[in-house]
């Protein structure tokens, strides 16, 4: 959690889209903010580039206010995938409140997926998260694409983790959302469970999700 | 990770306040230039309503009419612009404001993408440095940590050399006193065979002095009595066959060369085993190595089987400067492999020449020779084919300390079955040159 000031209403939280280079992170975000109302949420915000690659992150913001006057700010960021901008991702993912691992579901992909899965699993104990208690959602991008690993292969790997899989395509538009609300709705309980965001500030999980999910007309 | 030290603490996504992103300075001409357009004055405002930077005239409100624009920061509002004019006055005000209100959300949006970046590229660089101070601390301290090692292990070095030499004097010593007490065993024999027959001897000398005291007090006994000459003569010659007398008076002189033949050999063994083992001698002298091969053959003979074929050709050499205790010991094991090398039908062939610089002297049997796979190990200390008690395994290792301590060395050839020859090379030095070269 990055900020939550109870005297001024305020809370800030950080959600981390991870996952390996070009699993389509940056995708998600344009998606969401392609898809989603104007009014809930900022501007994205896309960092300096290297050749079409994030460098440093991107955010996109959400905002939420609370009949009784609470106001979430809800801050979504990437990670760059390459190997080499370690330091970069580490950094992001201080005292993040949900990680949503985007994983690339090209066949040959999948060895690179696994170490980045441990990579993101090291970072989190580095900058102490634990892994056990971190709400985290997977996600399976690109299932628009030829040479995929089928569905039943994926929850056979991954479904002893216990972690929420889905599957989308990103470019497509398709899945993303689901993601989004899944890792939003574990996020809200989570927290909910430490500060009492419904009984102490009257923030309703339905209502909240609702408001930050308005999708475009 | 680097405690007590100062860092730029700085979390992705921490919020930041409007005065923290846009300055003063930056805001002002831009207000300046809007109220010299027609504006009655401008202000930008934070996030509590407080005037970050203000400029116009203060005239009477109720004359002028407002516009007010947020200012996000990141997609939400945290500041307002707001502008006053006379719409007498004015026209186009609106457009202004807009202009003023994009022109300061750009400045705003890259002024925080400036921040962000330059903040994480901070802080990157700063985790890269402690980094690498620690991996420096790491690799300097491993580092002392190997010197250390280094010099404990010189020390331990030095240490294991001393005990090494030490064991190996001890070690000389002990197989030393093993080939005595191999030679001890045959000696015995030989020295109890000579000391057998003279203890025999002396026993019938004893004897037959007896008779010769019975003669010549049976003389006595005839001369006391007055007996008649005539009858003497027969009494005596008849007691004289009765004695045997004439043979044991040949017998006697026999028997004494006999004796004292033994008595020599036996002084002879003593003085063999006495000059080999060179109990008397300290340190180095000129040695005849021909007189040390001799004497080498003299007591090992107990040991020779029967039938062995001794060829020696043994010619003049200089004197040799070296401890002959400890260079005969040298000979002396390899001398005792060859005559074990074959129980019967051994030729042992003992050369020695001086070529020009060099003594060499050549050990050569017809015994059973060393298989190709050890012939590379016998000079190696506890390598023994002999049974467990049999041998110590360290004649060859033994030898080749003393020969190479002598400024010599020593070559083995041995072919399976037909034979092994040893070459040992000395140089032609004397205790004379030894004593020159050490000055």
């Amino acid at each position: 959690m990055i900020e939550f000031d109870e005297q001024k209403k305020r809370l800030v939280l950080k959600l981390v889209y991870y996952g390996p280079a070009l699993s389509g992170k940056t995708t998600n975000l344009l998606t969401l903010h392609d898809q989603l109302s104007l009014d809930g949420r900022g501007e994205l915000m896309l960092l300096d580039t290297a050749e079409d690659r994030t460098i440093y992150f991107d955010l996109l913001p959400f905002f939420y206010v609370s009949p009784s006057g609470m106001k979430i700010k809800l801050k979504v960021y990437t990670v760059p995938g390459q190997v080499r901008h370690d330091a970069t991702r580490k950094a992001v993912l201080q005292r993040a409140d949900g990680v949503v691992f985007v994983a690339d579901s090209h066949a040959a992909q999948m060895s690179v997926n696994f170490e980045s899965f441990d990579n993101l699993e090291k970072n989190l104990s580095m900058v102490g998260l634990s892994i056990e208690r971190l709400p985290l959602v997977l996600q399976f991008n690109k299932r628009d694409l030829p040479d995929i690993v089928p569905d039943d292969d994926i929850r056979r790997a991954w479904g002893p983790t216990g972690l929420p899989v889905f599957m989308a395509s990103a470019l497509k538009g398709w899945g993303v959302l689901e993601t989004f609300q899944e890792i939003l709705g574990l996020t809200f309980d989570a927290v909910n469970a430490r500060h009492g965001l419904t009984a102490r500030f009257g923030v309703e999980r339905e209502v909240f999700l609702s408001e930050i999910l308005r999708v475009q007309q | 990770m680097n405690k007590g030290k100062p860092q730029i603490s700085f979390v992705v996504g921490e919020d930041r306040c409007l005065a923290e992103i846009i300055s003063r300075t930056e805001i002002e001409p831009l207000l300046r230039s809007l109220v010299k357009a027609g504006p009655v004055w401008a202000v930008v405002l934070d996030e509590d309503r407080l005037p970050l930077c203000r400029q116009g005239d203060d005239r009477p409100l109720e004359k002028l009419r407002e516009i007010s624009h947020p200012l996000l920061v990141e997609g939400e509002p945290q500041g307002m612009l707001v502008i006053a004019f006379d719409p007498l006055a004015c026209g186009g005000a609106e457009a202004l404001a807009l202009l003023a209100r994009d022109a300061l959300q750009l400045t705003i949006t890259n002024n925080l993408k400036r921040m962000l970046t330059t903040e994480m590229h901070t802080s990157i660089v700063q985790e890269s440095y402690d980094q690498l101070v620690e991996t420096n601390q790491r690799l300097t301290k491993s580092e002392g940590r190997y010197r250390e090692l280094a010099l404990q292990l010189e020390r331990k070095v030095e240490e294991r050399t001393t005990e090494l030499q030490k064991a190996y004097s001890r070690m000389l010593q002990q197989e030393k006193l093993a080939a005595v007490g191999g030679l001890a065993a045959g000696m015995a024999h030989e020295i109890n065979n000579p000391n057998g027959f003279v203890h025999s001897n002396i026993s019938t000398l004893g004897r037959y002095v007896e008779r010769m005291k019975e003669m010549l007090n049976f003389y006595q006994l005839l001369i006391a009595a007055n007996t008649p000459l005539q009858q003497m003569r027969e009494d005596t010659e008849q007691r004289r066959r009765t004695l045997k007398l004439e043979v044991v008076f040949s017998d006697t002189a026999a028997l004494l060369e006999q004796s004292l033949e033994g008595t020599d050999r036996i002084a002879r063994i003593v003085a063999d085993l006495k000059a080999f083992s060179h109990v008397d001698e300290r340190g180095d002298s000129d040695a005849d190595l021909n007189v040390e091969l001799e004497r080498i053959l003299s007591v090992l003979a107990p040991q020779i089987p029967p039938g062995t074929a001794i060829t020696k050709g043994l010619q003049r050499l200089p004197p040799f400067g070296c401890n002959p205790g400890l260079l005969s010991q040298a000979f002396f094991n390899i001398i005792q492999n060859a005559i074990q090398s074959r129980s019967e039908g051994l030729q042992l062939n003992i050369y020695s020449e001086n070529p020009g610089d060099e003594i060499v002297i050549r050990i050569a049997d017809n015994g059973c020779g060393i298989p190709v796979d050890n012939l590379y190990r016998v000079f190696e200390p506890f390598f023994s084919t002999r049974e467990v008690g049999c041998g110590t395994g360290m004649g060859l290792a033994v030898a080749r300390e003393i020969i190479k301590g002598t400024g010599g060395n020593i070559e083995i050839e041995s072919e399976e079955g037909s034979g092994t020859t040893v070459t040992v090379r000395l140089p032609n030095r004397n205790l004379a040159a030894i004593k020159v070269n050490h000055e």
